[in-house]
């Protein structure tokens, strides 16, 4: 037992130091990031590490209304929001089914929802261009949705199979000695007992998809469907000189996901860590 | 008894109605990715517009991408940028999961902090790193200039000799955390009486990390270079924002070249 208390060695010091140091040289470009947001661009140029000599919070104001933040937000909030829950149920049941039923064909469509996981969307990224727009999706949030749902899936199945299997069927094979149904045990036993994995894979998705770009880039061509990740590339196109807008763009866009992060850092670090290790 | 726990339990149901449990999930993957996988691999084939109905042609679209020498580059490039992705993210992750890992005052914050750079999007870590490598206001410049080595800057992304180099970089910042967590998690694992013993027999950290820890991460470690491997394959959004495959196609990878119109 080695206890937490005792007092610090000279090797534990230096630790501290090293890693320290090169955390905060790591976290350093975001700090500047949100200091250089409150400046103005002449005061950048002028001295770029040091404090703003007044906080301009106008500027926020200003990058919100120009780029249409307000609208990019709500667009990427639908498209993960629908996203993720159709992945993540559709990812539960057929996990469900895979470790818990027997029925025709298991094994062989267990690997083939699996393919996902070898092949990159850059390589259906054309073929899907012109699947969308034959059934008339193209252009809608939904050419984000239904494929960012689909290609997470191989994944989040993975996961979800290998959490089912490491839970013995015990309460599912009471309830079905009770006499309840399949849809019934799927829905008061199972998913209850693996709300945990799927919290992480909604975590994970999450990730992925509110940070999606290629499909963005190429299914949508309003501007008033365009997701943030999109929004903010065109916004540094229009005003790649205007550097303080760009940077009070780029502030309000990631200090809120930071801020929920930093809330949530155990649950997140948990899950990623729990999804990396099965 | 051991032999049935460790066997599959026995099904809750069988027969075809199982089947509607895994529906949902078929049918959006048969048609978002399996119908697109199917119809790249027929097109390869064909000569397609995108509207007129597409005409066979054989493997002449191989022959002409393969005399492409932007697209045999784009190979070498994405190549080169795995080989220094597994440097900067895996060996950079692992270095620090060693050192941050501590259960004193401080390093859950420093394992937070370091992790961070996962959660911005790549688009706005592009961004960010857009101006720290600037060539007038950029951090790194401005830091060089501090330190009197003002005759190492240089427009870091428009120079086909440093542009590749300072995506890598760039990458390492942004997933290194993800690294760190993987091993941090798996170092937790290990039994620290092993190192007790270890240390007993004389054996000094060093020897420790390289005798211990590392043949006990192994199955870690595969799991990292999987993911740095494939996830590398598919690398676009960082080569997008920063550069776009340029300069004069110094930094062309696969997935930028599928998209560019030719």
């Amino acid at each position: 037992m080695s206890s937490v208390t005792e007092r610090r060695s000279a090797g534990e010091w230096l630790q501290l130091a090293i890693g320290g140091a090169i955390v905060a040289v790591m976290f350093y470009p975001t700090v500047w990031m949100v200091l250089s947001s409150f400046k103005t661009n002449r005061e950048l140029f002028r001295d770029p590490f040091g404090m703003p000599s007044t906080w301009r919070w106008s500027n926020f104001a200003q990058a919100w209304e120009q780029g249409g933040l307000g609208g990019l937000y709500m667009n990427s909030l639908i498209v993960t929001t629908v996203a993720v829950s159709l992945s993540v149920f559709c990812a539960t049941a057929a996990a469900f089914a895979f470790s818990r039923l027997e029925f025709p064909g298991r094994r062989w469509v267990y690997r083939l929802l699996l393919i996902g996981l070898l092949l990159p969307p850059p390589v259906v990224a054309i073929p899907l261009f012109g699947l969308l727009r034959d059934i008339g999706l193209l252009n809608t949030l939904w050419a984000l949705i239904l494929p960012g749902a689909a290609w997470s899936l191989s994944l989040t199945v993975f996961v979800m199979t290998g959490y089912f299997r490491s839970i013995r069927p015990d309460m599912e094979e009471a309830a079905l000695l009770e006499g309840a149904s399949t849809w019934q045990i799927f829905r008061d036993i199972s998913v209850p007992l693996v709300w945990p994995s799927m919290l992480t894979m909604a975590i994970v998705n999450t990730i992925n998809i509110w940070n999606e770009l290629m499909f963005a880039l190429l299914f949508i061509t309003d501007d008033e469907k365009r997701t943030l990740p999109v929004g903010l590339i065109r916004f540094f196109g229009r005003y790649s000189t205007d550097y303080t807008m760009v940077f009070s763009a780029l502030t309000i866009t990631t200090l809120p996901i930071l801020a929920l992060y930093f809330l949530l850092q155990r649950h997140v670090i948990a899950g990623l860590s729990a999804t990396a290790m099965d | 008894m051991a032999a049935a726990e460790e066997g599959q339990p026995a099904p809750l149901a069988t027969g075809g109605r199982g089947f509607v449990f895994v529906l949902p999930a078929l049918l959006l993957f048969g048609l978002f990715v399996l119908l697109p996988i199917g119809s790249s691999f027929w097109l390869a084939f064909t000569r397609w517009n995108g509207f007129s109905p597409p005409e066979w042609v054989g493997t002449a679209n191989f022959e002409r991408a393969f005399r492409d020498t932007i697209h045999l580059r784009s190979y070498v490039h994405v190549t080169l940028y795995i080989m220094g992705t597994l440097v900067v993210e895996v060996m950079f992750g692992l270095v620090m999961a060693v050192l941050l890992n501590s259960d004193r005052r401080g390093f859950g914050l420093m394992r937070g902090l370091f992790f961070s750079p996962m959660v911005l999007s790549m688009t706005a870590a592009g961004v960010l790193w857009t101006f720290v490598l600037d060539y007038r206001l950029g951090l790194l410049n401005a830091t060089l200039t501090a330190l009197g080595l003002s005759e190492l800057t240089r427009p870091w992304l428009a120079e086909s000799s440093t542009a590749l180099i300072s995506i890598i970089f760039v990458s390492g910042w942004r997933f290194a955390g993800f690294y760190m967590i993987i091993f941090f998690a798996a170092l937790r694992r290990i039994p620290r009486n092993i190192y007790e013993a270890a240390t007993l027999d004389g054996a000094g950290p060093i020897r420790q990390f390289f005798t211990i820890t590392l043949p006990l991460l192994r199955a870690s470690m595969m799991t990292c270079v999987l993911l740095v491997v494939t996830g590398g394959f598919a690398g676009f959004d960082l080569f997008f924002t920063l550069t776009n495959g340029g300069p004069f196609h110094s930094t062309e990878v696969p997935a930028t070249w599928i998209i560019r119109p030719r």
